[in-house]
């Protein structure tokens, strides 16, 4: 049994072979769009995975949870009130078992100056656990601490990118003004990922009493991010403190909540949501092109069955049955189909790398991309060898004599 | 009593290309015994090629029965006739039919391929044929290096390695030159002296001399021995 498979195998090697550019053509409309497919595909995936490593270094990858005060949509304009989130609303958030840490801010924009620098920039007030919050620290300098907040000192710690756009080396104990009161700079904060439109980078932080007081006279938060206990059930941490804020904010009935809670998973949505649009958009393409390939497949393979019609008729003189002829050609369509698999793959590979060279993307790598690459190739060829298959499993073997 | 190997009753055969039909075969009747060695002659367009393939289970017969080695086989449907051609009958070309890829050896072991038990033994017995058919040396030989005499020698292993009951020929000769066509026919008069029986078609006289019968088909009828 065996020696006859090894043997079957080596026969339909050997044919697949006699005429290589048949088999080249095979191969290479297969492999191009397989390229395609595993290229975009893991684009997708190296996209994704961007959003995903930089939230998490913003200490939102998990149990984590951003509360902004006003209501609406995630992505848009508040509906409601934005004035009612408090501290004391977050005096009893923190009374959760599972909510490990609070720490609110108040932000606004606002005009910052600096010598002949003058640009309107996220303004920060925040607590010294701020740090712990987002996974933030300063790389140079200290951060904002409890004495700061006590005497409501007018110090500040600046995003990385700020120090380059002032044009100053030593920016440390250098006077910045905000909102035309004057700052001591204090630090400077690491680099950390943007999303959207907001470049955190460009952020300048204060402490959160000088800035509730001194710059935005205002008694309310504007957001609080909370970091949960390991393994927290996010929907019913959710739920729980939706229905604190709401029980404190008077909200009852069909009343709409006047804050927002996005959630880790929330954020990758959104942040995936365009990104997932053009992905789908462009796989459905790469698909497209496998039908395209299959056809040329199909075509090719119709070509080499006309051409081994006489073989075929042979085959099935000397007793092979329509399903061994079929066979035949579908394990062809397979060794086509594993060499244009492993070919699109390792080409795919490279292509990732190129691009990584142009674009922020990193390539990936990804065993599951491999196993993608061998279904899709083996489907597409098997599904579209299958009509010629018949047809050469239809041969009539009293050909042989009639070429008399 | 000698049994009969083939026994063809009232074999008609009618090709239709459009509307226009052509009845190739008339209603023939014959009957092959056990270890006969029998030519059929005739012209071309004489309907003796149909006749092979439908001797050989190439195709059917539109009416009339056919018993092969004491079964009706007229009736049977395809995967039966595979199976039938694969076990019982051995086939050999005017133009040789090896797959052009494969070596000497591979052509011959071929038929038992589409057995699915090719074993360690059926190699060395193969090996044998090629040896006793003269051609130890080209046993890894591929078909376009071989000549036409080769060529047929390997088709003629490649027929015999199922052992088979009967042995259909079909202008054995027609591509080889006098010399290998010599050869060739030594070989089936060998085959058939050691119980073979064997059928051959044919144009050429001196080639259908080598039989023991000849019959002569005209126009899709046996007309005289």
């Amino acid at each position: 049994m065996k020696i006859s498979f090894f043997q079957f195998l080596k026969d339909i090697f050997k044919e697949l072979l006699s005429n290589k550019i048949n088999f080249l053509f095979m191969c290479l409309a297969l492999t191009i769009s397989l390229i395609a497919l595993n290229t975009i595909y893991s684009l997708g995936l190296s996209a994704k995975k961007q959003v995903l490593d930089a939230l998490a270094s913003v200490q939102f990858g998990k149990d984590a949870m951003l509360i902004i005060a006003g209501g609406g949509r995630i992505i848009g304009l508040t509906t409601t009130r934005t004035d009612t989130l408090k501290l004391e609303d977050v005096e009893e958030i923190k009374k959760l078992d599972f909510v490990t840490l609070a720490s609110p801010m108040s932000r606004g924009t606002l005009e910052v100056s600096y010598k002949d620098f003058a640009e309107k920039l996220r303004v920060e007030g925040v607590f010294p656990n701020y740090t712990i919050a987002n996974n933030w620290y300063p790389k140079i300098g200290r951060f904002i601490n409890e004495n700061d907040l006590k005497s409501m000192t007018k110090v500040c710690v600046l995003g990385a990118d700020i120090p380059e756009r002032l044009n100053t080396k030593n920016i440390i104990g250098e006077k910045i003004k905000i909102a035309g009161e004057t700052f001591e700079v204090i630090g400077v904060l690491e680099s950390k990922p943007s999303f959207g439109h907001f470049r955190r980078d460009e952020s300048v932080i204060i402490p959160f009493t000088t800035a509730q007081r001194r710059v935005f006279n205002k008694d309310y938060i504007d957001a609080v991010k909370l970091l949960f206990r390991e393994g927290t059930d996010m929907k019913m941490a959710e739920n729980k403190i939706r229905e604190i804020l709401r029980k404190r904010h008077n909200l009852f009935g069909i009343a709409p909540d006047d804050f927002r809670i996005i959630t880790p998973d929330l954020a990758i949505s959104v942040f995936t949501k365009t990104m997932r649009t053009i992905n789908v958009f462009l796989l459905a393409i790469a698909l497209i092109s496998l039908i395209i390939s299959g056809v040329i497949i199909m075509n090719l393979m119709y070509a080499n069955i006309e051409e081994k019609a006489p073989i075929i008729a042979l085959r099935i003189a000397l007793g092979a049955s329509s399903k061994k002829i079929i066979e035949h050609y579908l394990i062809m369509s397979l060794f086509i189909a594993i060499i244009s698999g492993i070919a699109g793959w390792i080409l795919s590979l490279f292509l990732m790398e190129i691009i990584s060279f142009f674009t922020p993307l990193k390539p990936i790598f990804s065993w599951w991309i491999f196993l993608l690459s061998f279904l899709f190739a083996s489907f597409t060829g098997i599904s579209f060898t299958l009509i010629p298959a018949i047809r050469a499993s239809q041969i009539d073997p009293a050909i042989l004599l009639k070429s008399l | 009593m000698v049994k009969k190997l083939v026994i063809l009753k009232g074999i008609t055969k009618t090709y239709y290309t459009g509307r226009i039909a052509y009845q190739v075969l008339r209603g023939i009747d014959l009957e092959v015994e056990e270890g006969e060695f029998l030519a059929i002659m005739g012209v071309s367009g004489s309907g003796k090629s149909t006749l092979l393939n439908i001797i050989g289970l190439l195709d059917k017969p539109d009416y009339g029965t056919y018993i092969l080695d004491g079964q009706e086989v007229s009736k049977l449907s395809k995967k039966e006739l595979a199976y039938i051609r694969n076990r019982k009958i051995g086939f050999v070309f005017q133009a040789f039919h090896l797959v052009p890829w494969a070596t000497a050896l591979e052509n011959v072991l071929m038929p038992l391929l589409y057995r699915g038990n090719l074993k360690k033994e059926d190699e060395e017995r193969a090996l044998q044929f090629l040896t006793r058919l003269g051609l130890e040396k080209r046993i890894n030989a591929k078909p376009s290096e071989l000549s036409g005499g080769e060529q047929q020698r390997v088709a003629i292993a490649r027929a015999l390695i199922t052992k088979p009951k009967l042995l259909l020929a079909d202008e054995p000769t027609g591509n080889l030159d006098s010399k290998s066509s010599q050869e060739v026919m030594k070989i089936f008069k060998e085959l058939n002296k050691n119980g073979l029986t064997i059928i051959m078609v044919t144009h050429d006289p001196e080639i259908a001399k080598f039989a023991q019968r000849i019959k002569i088909i005209k126009d899709g009828i046996f007309v005289e021995e």
